[in-house]
């Protein structure tokens, strides 16, 4: 009884254990969680240029063109950061387990963000001001949109 | 000046909650709110009645020692009281001042003087912003702390906040009120300055 019992666990561990590894390999998981928070902080810090310059009564506008694509270029990006098995579960991470949750809505918000990046960018490109002006507000308004559902607060 | 004191309290809660969950733009909005009342106070310390003078009632360590003996004798603040609210006056202008120049970690909020400052600069206000807070919590508790003193002593302090009205010994001279236009003025000031900031101060704004 006690031996059936015990084997019985074992089987259940290890069939845990083997569905918990078929998805991602821990460290393929912990280095997209790298690489998704060094993305994401490039983009904060990027937007914060971005602001500065575009506040400014004097933009430059080489900054704004490059900053523009450089956002453009980890929006795409980001479509591989978000796999199964990289959430809070695993390590620490500003990503909420809701992504998983609720993955249609968050797929569309990330798509809304990449459609708003490459907006801003074709608006840097073109130098108009007003329409730069329009464009990073319209993907300030993505990022928080995505941010209030599905980013927690994390200090590091 | 009472009214201050309870849009204070109330603020500074909405402040703490908001941001606790996730409303920043409210947050700071209700900064500048409170910079508002901050500078309204600071101006009716004054113009405004007797007893919410600066001059009134601020008072050197020697009178706060002659207090604690047990050598005063007034309407208001008293001495160690004073030096109570000059505290949380100053710890307040600075949580405030550090918001003003601070952005979020994602730079999607900001502080309408960010732009004022480095990125660096508005990243490390926004760390020590958040730190300050427990500074002002300190003050509120020790502030609460000495009401329930004061409470067990006999002497409740929180019905004359609320009324206005306290029981004065005899011979004491009693409160002059303030103007009620020369409020409108201070509020009106205040309101405009406010309003300055939020503009991102100009003509400082960046450039």
């Amino acid at each position: 009884m006690r031996i059936q019992l015990v084997a019985a666990t074992a089987l259940v561990s290890l069939t845990a254990a083997s569905v918990a590894f078929a998805g991602l390999p821990k460290t393929k998981a912990l280095a997209i969680m790298h690489e998704r928070h060094e993305g994401m902080e490039k983009i904060g810090d990027t937007n914060k240029l971005l602001r500065r310059e575009i506040i400014s009564s004097s933009p430059f506008m080489p900054a704004i063109q490059s900053g523009a694509a450089t956002i453009a270029g980890l929006s795409v990006r980001a479509n591989g950061w978000f796999p199964k098995g990289t959430g809070p579960e695993l390590g620490k991470t500003g990503a909420k387990p809701e992504i998983w949750q609720k993955p249609q809505d968050f797929t569309a918000k990330l798509r809304s963000f990449q459609a708003a990046a490459q907006a801003f960018n074709a608006a840097a490109r073109s130098g108009d001001m007003n329409a730069i002006k329009a464009r990073y507000a319209d993907l300030g308004g993505a990022c928080k949109a995505c941010h209030d559902s599905y980013r927690s607060e994390m200090h590091h | 000046m009472r009214l201050v004191h309870w849009l204070l309290a109330g603020l500074i809660t909405f402040s703490w909650w908001s941001v606790k969950n996730h409303h920043t733009d409210w947050h700071i909005w209700s900064g500048i709110a409170i910079l508002t009342l901050l500078i309204f106070r600071l101006l009716w310390g004054f113009v405004g009645s007797s007893t919410a003078r600066w001059t009134s009632f601020v008072r050197g360590p020697r009178a706060v020692i002659g207090y604690l003996r047990g050598r005063w004798r007034g309407i208001g603040h008293t001495p160690l009281a004073a030096l109570s609210v000059v505290a949380m006056f100053l710890a307040v202008a600075v949580q405030v001042g550090l918001g003003l120049i601070s952005e979020d970690e994602d730079g999607l909020y900001t502080g309408p003087l960010a732009g004022l400052v480095g990125i660096d600069t508005s990243d490390a206000a926004r760390d020590i912003h958040e730190q300050w807070f427990y500074v002002i919590l300190g003050l509120v508790v020790l502030h609460l702390a000495a009401i329930l003193f004061y409470r067990l002593r006999g002497q409740g302090l929180t019905w004359p906040m609320i009324t206005g009205r306290a029981r004065a010994a005899p011979g004491t001279t009693a409160m002059r009120p303030g103007k009620w236009w020369v409020a409108l003025i201070c509020l009106a000031v205040a309101l405009a300055i406010s309003r300055w900031v939020v503009a991102g101060a100009p003509p400082f704004s960046p450039s």
